[in-house]
C-alpha cells in the first residue's frame, strides 16, 4: 500500500505533489489540535454531566425519602391520637394534610378492614374486605413498617399500600394508607432534562415505575449495558426502590461532537482554501517547468522551441532567460555542426587519400569510399593490420601498439593494384581525442604515393646522370690514364717479342703483365664504380658500411679533385655502426654534397670529409673552404631546380634530391655556410637495428 | 476558457462556505406552539396553572408559545376557535374542559387531523369515550381525570356527614350534559348505598329555579354535579340555597367563594398545573396513547364559613378537619 501510495505519487506532476503536499500541511495540525481538545473536554464535559446528574438524583431520592418517612411519621401519630377518641376526624386530618393519601384503613388482628376513609370513595368497607395480599401480610407481621408492590387502582392510577402495626386490647392491629404515586411518578417522568437526559424509578422487583418514556413503564429494568449512556443510580432506602438518570452518549457528546463537526466544516473550508492556494502555488512554479519541459521536448525532436517570456525576475525566470540562451546557442552551433558536417563529407569523399577509423583492438570502424575502392571493399571486420597491411600481426611502430610513441606511425605499404602493377601507399595513424569508446579511436590516412615516389626515383636517376655527365671528363681521363700505361706496356711487349729480345725472360715478362693487369683492374674498377653508381635502382635496404660508401663516393670524383687541386682529407673511424638502407642512395647524397663543394671551390680547396657517431646517430660532414652560400639563397637551396650554378653546370635537382633521400632514411640534412668562407653539410642518419 | 472555469470554482468554493456557515449558526430552537382551547373565562385559572407547571418542569419562557383560543362560552364560537386551532398546526392543543374536548375530538375526526391532545381535567373520560382505557388511552387523547363524576357520590356522603340535619337532597344535573347525567347515577348508586332520600333537578329546564322554589322544605340539601352550564348558574344557585336556607354542595372552590356552603373536587388552577406534566411528556416524545390517564394529585374540600354563618346550621366537627376553610369574594352573593 505504502509502496503504491509512493509510486502514485512519484508518478504525479510537482502540481499534484504541490497539492498534496498543502492539503496534508493544512490538516494534520489542524486535526490533531482538535483531537487534543475533543479528548481533554470530552472527559470534562463526562464528568460534569455525571456531577449534575449526581445532584439531581439526590435531590429527587431524599424528596421521595422525605415523603414515605413523612407518612410513617404520620401514621403513627394516628395510632396515638386513635386510641384518645377520635377516629373520624383523625383520619380525615390525615387526608387533609396528605395529599397522596387515598384511602386509610384499620385492619383488625386478620387483616380485615375495620374502619375506612376514602379520598373518592364512600366509607363503607365491603363486607369481609381484604387489605392484605400474602406477602404483605407475611412482611407486616415481621416489621414495623411494610410497603407493599406498586400496583393500581381502579382507575389504573399507581399506588403502594404501606402499613404500621400498632396493638389495641392486646392484639396486633394495622393502621394503613393507600399512597398515590402518580405525583412522584409525574413529577420525575415530566421534569424537563437538558440534552435528552432521562430518569426513571425502579422498584423492588427491577420493574420500571416510572419513565419519561412511557413505553418503558412496567418493563423490567432497561438494560443500559446495551447502550452507550452516562448515567448514575441511586438506591432509596427502605422502599428498595432505584433512581436512575442516564443520558445517551451519543447527545452527551453532541455539543463538542457538534463543536467536533463545525471543525470538520472549518478544515473543509480550510483544505479547500489551502488547496486553492496550493493550485495556484503548484502553477506558479510548476507552469514554467512545463514550458521548459516542452522546450526541451521540442529541442530533442529537432523543432525550433519558441522563447519562454515570464515576466518574473526569480530563479525560474533566470533559467527561462538561461534556456532561450541556450537554444539558440544551441541552434546555432547545430548550424555550424551541419555545416562543418558537410564540409567534412565532402572532403571525406572528395580527398585523394583513403580514411579509416580504428578502434584500439585494431578493429576497422569506418572507411571512406575510396579506401573502400582501394581495398577491393574487403570484409572491414579484419583487423587493420590485415586489411590495410596484410600482416598477422600488429605494427610495432604504430600508435595504437605503442601510444608511447610520438610519431605518427608514417610508414609505407605497398600493395598490388587492380592490373597487378604495385601501388605505394603512406600509412599515418592519428589518435583521436574525443571518440567514443569503440567506435574508433584512430583515424589512418593513406594516400596513394605511387606516382609521387616514380617522379622521386626518376628526379633521382636524373641527377644521378647529370652528375655522371658533369663527371663524364673526369672519368675519361681517369680510365686513359690505365688504359695508356697499358697500352705501353703492351706495345713495349709486343715489340721485345718481335724482337726476340733474349732479355725478356719470365720474370720480367710478368712484370709486365702484372702491371697490364693492375691497370686494367684499375679501369675495371673505375667503370663499375661508375656503372655502379649510374644504374637505377629502387629503394633497397642493405647493410650500409658508411666508410666503403664514403670511400666510393671519393673515387667517383677523384679526378675531378686532382684536376682542380684540391686537397681532400677524410676523418672515418673504422668502428662506425652499420646504417640500414639503400647505399647507392647514399653514395648518390655524398657524391652530390662532394660535387657541390668542389664547384665551391675554384682551385686549390680544401675539403674535408668526416664521420662520427653522435647522439646514435653517425653523422657525416662535408666541409668545404669554398665561396660558401649568400644567406638569402640558403632559404631556399633545397627546392627543386632551384640552382645558383651557370647554366649547363646544374639542373638544380641535387641538394632537393639529396634531402629526399635523407628523409627517406629518416634523417636530417642542414646546411651552415658563411658566405666567402666555406660551406658545411651535416647529414645526421639514425642509427636502427636491423 | 481557462479564467471562466476558475470564477466558476471561486464562486462554488464561496457558495458553500456561506451555505456551510449558515447550516452551523442555525441551531437556534424555535419556540414549541401549544395551542390551548378553553370554553370562557371560567377556565382561565387552568391556564394560569398550566403555565406554572411548565415553567416548574423547567421550561424557559421562550421555549413555549402558547396559542390560546377562548369560546368566551359561545358554543358556536368554540367551533370557530378550534378550526383555528387546528389550521395553526400547534405541536399539541391543552384542553380546559370536557365541552372543548369532545368538540375538538369530533372536528379532528372530521379533518383527520393527527395533532395530540391533553385535557387539564374531563370528569369521565372513558365513559364519554376520549379514551379506550386509562392505563393506555390508545389515541390523540390522554390527561387529566378530575374525578368529578366519580366523586360525586363521595360528595353525596361528604354532604351528608358534614350537615348530618340534612334529611333530603336535590341533585342539580344538566340532562343535556353526559358526564353531568353521569355524575346523577353515581349519586343515585351512592345514596342507595347510604340509603339517602335524592330529588334529581335537571338546570337545563328552565323552569327548574321555580321547580326549587317550589318544593325545598327545611332540611333540604343540594348538590351539584360537574356540568359546564352548572358552572355560569354558580350565582343563581347561590341566590336560591341563601334564600331558602339550605345547605348546598358543590364542585369547585369557586362556587364556593361564590355562595355554595361547600365544595368537593379539584381546583382548576392544579387541573392546569398537573396536565403541564403530560405536556412535558409529549414534548419528550411520548406518544398519548401511552400515557395513563391521571387522577387529580389533590381533591380540595372547601367551606364558605360565611354562608354556613348564614344558613346557621351547625356542621359536624369531625369532617370539618379535612376542610378548607374560604370566606366570599363576592359581597353581594345573597
Amino acid at each position: 500500500m505504502d509502496g503504491k501510495i509512493r509510486n502514485w505519487l512519484s508518478s504525479q506532476p510537482i502540481r499534484i505533489k504541490v497539492l498534496v503536499f498543502g492539503i496534508i500541511m493544512s490538516i494534520i495540525p489542524l486535526l490533531l489540535t482538535s483531537y487534543y481538545y475533543y479528548s481533554n473536554v470530552k472527559a470534562d464535559l463526562e464528568n460534569r454531566i455525571l456531577a449534575n446528574q449526581k445532584l439531581v438524583l439526590q435531590n429527587l431520592s431524599s424528596e421521595i425519602e422525605l415523603e414515605f418517612n413523612q407518612t410513617f411519621r404520620q401514621l403513627q401519630m394516628a395510632t396515638t391520637l386513635k386510641q384518645q377518641g377520635k377516629q373520624q376526624s383523625i383520619f380525615y386530618d390525615l387526608l387533609q394534610q396528605n395529599e397522596s393519601f387515598e384511602e386509610i384503613v384499620i385492619t383488625d388482628d386478620a387483616g380485615y378492614i375495620q374502619k375506612k376513609v376514602s379520598r373518592y370513595n364512600l366509607n363503607i368497607p365491603l363486607q369481609n374486605e381484604k387489605w392484605f395480599s400474602d406477602s404483605f401480610w407475611s412482611d407486616f407481621q415481621s416489621k414495623s413498617k411494610t410497603f407493599g408492590k406498586v400496583e393500581f387502582n381502579q382507575f389504573g392510577q399507581p399506588i403502594v399500600k404501606v402499613m404500621i402495626p400498632f396493638i389495641e386490647d392486646g392484639k396486633q392491629k394495622g393502621i394503613g394508607a393507600i399512597i398515590q404515586l402518580q405525583k412522584i411518578i409525574g413529577k420525575i417522568s415530566s421534569l424537563r432534562q437538558e440534552d435528552s437526559s432521562y430518569l426513571y424509578l425502579l422498584d423492588k422487583d427491577g420493574k420500571v415505575i416510572a419513565h419519561q418514556d412511557y413505553s418503558q413503564l412496567w418493563k423490567k429494568h432497561p438494560s443500559p449495558a446495551d447502550r452507550d449512556v452516562i448515567g448514575v443510580q441511586t438506591k432509596i432506602n427502605d422502599l428498595g426502590w432505584t433512581l436512575v438518570m442516564e443520558q445517551p452518549a451519543s447527545t452527551a457528546y453532541e455539543p463538542i461532537n457538534h463543536m467536533f463537526r463545525n471543525g470538520l466544516y472549518v478544515a473543509a473550508i480550510a483544505t479547500i482554501i489551502v488547496s486553492l492556494i496550493s493550485v495556484y502555488a503548484g502553477l506558479y512554479f510548476t507552469t514554467p517547468i512545463i514550458y521548459l519541459e516542452k522546450g526541451m521536448n521540442n529541442l530533442k525532436t529537432g523543432k525550433k522551441p519558441a522563447p519562454i517570456l515570464l515576466n518574473r525576475q526569480d530563479e525560474l525566470g533566470k533559467l527561462a532567460e538561461a534556456f532561450n540562451e541556450m537554444s539558440r546557442e544551441l541552434q546555432e552551433k547545430s548550424l555550424r555542426l551541419e555545416q562543418e558536417k558537410e564540409r567534412l563529407s565532402v572532403v571525406v569523399a572528395g580527398i585523394e587519400a583513403g580514411l579509416a577509423l580504428v578502434t584500439k583492438d585494431y578493429k576497422v570502424t569506418w572507411m571512406n569510399p575510396l579506401l573502400q575502392i582501394w581495398l577491393h571493399n574487403q570484409d572491414v571486420h579484419l583487423p587493420c593490420f590485415t586489411l590495410l597491411g596484410g600482416k598477422k600481426e600488429a605494427c610495432e611502430d604504430c600508435p595504437i601498439t605503442c601510444p608511447e610513441l610520438d610519431a605518427n606511425g608514417n610508414s609505407i605499404m605497398k600493395t598490388k593494384g587492380e592490373n597487378g602493377e604495385e601501388r605505394i601507399f603512406n600509412h599515418r595513424v592519428f589518435p583521436l581525442n574525443h571518440a567514443m569508446n569503440g567506435e574508433g579511436e584512430f583515424l589512418i590516412v593513406i594516400e596513394d604515393i605511387t606516382e609521387q615516389k616514380q617522379m622521386e626515383e626518376k628526379m633521382i636517376q636524373t641527377d644521378k646522370l647529370t652528375a655522371l655527365g658533369l663527371m663524364a671528363s673526369s672519368f675519361a681521363h681517369e680510365v686513359n690514364n690505365p688504359l695508356a700505361t697499358i697500352n705501353v706496356f703492351a706495345e713495349d711487349l709486343i715489340d721485345r717479342l718481335e724482337q726476340k729480345d733474349t732479355e725478356l725472360d719470365d720474370e720480367e715478362m710478368a712484370l709486365y703483365l702484372a702491371k697490364i693487369k693492375e691497370n686494367t683492374e684499375r679501369c675495371k674498377r673505375i667503370t663499375s664504380n661508375l656503372l655502379n653508381f649510374s644504374r637505377k635502382s629502387n629503394w633497397t635496404v642493405t647493410h650500409i658500411d658508411v666508410n666503403e660508401t664514403i670511400t666510393n663516393s671519393i673515387h667517383l670524383v677523384e679526378s675531378t679533385l686532382k684536376n682542380k687541386q684540391i686537397k681532400l682529407t677524410t676523418e672515418l673511424p673504422y668502428d662506425l655502426p652499420v646504417l640500414l638502407g639503400d647505399s647507392l642512395k647514399m653514395m648518390q647524397v655524398i657524391v652530390n654534397l662532394i660535387n657541390n663543394a668542389i664547384d665551391a671551390m675554384e682551385k686549390a680547396g680544401q675539403l674535408m670529409i668526416t664521420a662520427k657517431v653522435e647522439h646514435n646517430s653517425v653523422i657525416i660532414q662535408v666541409i668545404d673552404d669554398g665561396c660558401g652560400i649568400a644567406p638569402e639563397v640558403l632559404s631556399k637551396i633545397f627546392d627543386p631546380f632551384y640552382t645558383t650554378k651557370p647554366v649547363g653546370k646544374g639542373t638544380g635537382l641535387g641538394l632537393s634530391v639529396c634531402y629526399g633521400i635523407i628523409e627517406e632514411f629518416g634523417g636530417t640534412i642542414q646546411i651552415d655556410s658563411i658566405e666567402a668562407s666555406g660551406t658545411t653539410v651535416t647529414v645526421r642518419i639514425p642509427i636502427r637495428k636491423s | 476558457m481557462m479564467k471562466t472555469k476558475w470564477y466558476f470554482f471561486i464562486l462554488i468554493i464561496i457558495i458553500v462556505s456561506v451555505l456551510l456557515n449558515i447550516y452551523i449558526n442555525h441551531r437556534e430552537d424555535s419556540p414549541t406552539k401549544i395551542g390551548v382551547i378553553m370554553m370562557g373565562n371560567s377556565r382561565v385559572e387552568k391556564l394560569t396553572g398550566l403555565k406554572k407547571g411548565i415553567r416548574e418542569l423547567g421550561y424557559k419562557e421562550d421555549a413555549i408559545e402558547f396559542d390560546v383560543k377562548n369560546a368566551m362560552d359561545n358554543e358556536k364560537t368554540l367551533q370557530e376557535k378550534i378550526d383555528e386551532l387546528i389550521k395553526e398546526k400547534p405541536a399539541l392543543i391543552v384542553t380546559m374542559g370536557g365541552v372543548e374536548t369532545l368538540a375538538l375530538k369530533e372536528k379532528m375526526e372530521e379533518q383527520k387531523t393527527k395533532i395530540p391532545v391533553v385535557f387539564a381535567g374531563v370528569a369521565a373520560p372513558k365513559e364519554i369515550g376520549l379514551i379506550k382505557d386509562y392505563r393506555s388511552p390508545g389515541g390523540l387523547f390522554t390527561g387529566i381525570n378530575n374525578y368529578h363524576t366519580s366523586l360525586a357520590g363521595k360528595r353525596l356522603e361528604l354532604l351528608h356527614q358534614l350537615v348530618p340535619s340534612a334529611k333530603r337532597f336535590f341533585v342539580l344535573y344538566d340532562k343535556k350534559i353526559k358526564v353531568s347525567v353521569l355524575s346523577l347515577e353515581n349519586t343515585i348508586d351512592a345514596a342507595k348505598s347510604l340509603d339517602l332520600p335524592i330529588i334529581p333537578v335537571n338546570v337545563s329546564d328552565p323552569k327548574f329555579t321555580e321547580f326549587l322554589s317550589e318544593n325545598l322544605q327545611k332540611n333540604d340539601s343540594l348538590l351539584m354535579v360537574p356540568g359546564f352550564r352548572m358552572e355560569s348558574l354558580t350565582e343563581k344557585i347561590a341566590n336560591i340555597i341563601i334564600e331558602n336556607k339550605i345547605p348546598a354542595m358543590g364542585v369547585y372552590g369557586n362556587e364556593v367563594e361564590e355562595g355554595i356552603l361547600a365544595s368537593y373536587g379539584s381546583s382548576f388552577e392544579e387541573q392546569g398545573y398537573q396536565a403541564a406534566r403530560y405536556v412535558s411528556r409529549i414534548l419528550q416524545g411520548n406518544s398519548p396513547a401511552d400515557l395513563p390517564v391521571e387522577l387529580p394529585d389533590s381533591i380540595h374540600f372547601f367551606i364558605n364559613t360565611k354562608v354556613k354563618d348564614e344558613l346557621a346550621i351547625e356542621l359536624n366537627s369531625e369532617i370539618t378537619n379535612l376542610a378548607e376553610f374560604i370566606k366570599p369574594v363576592r359581597e353581594g352573593a345573597k
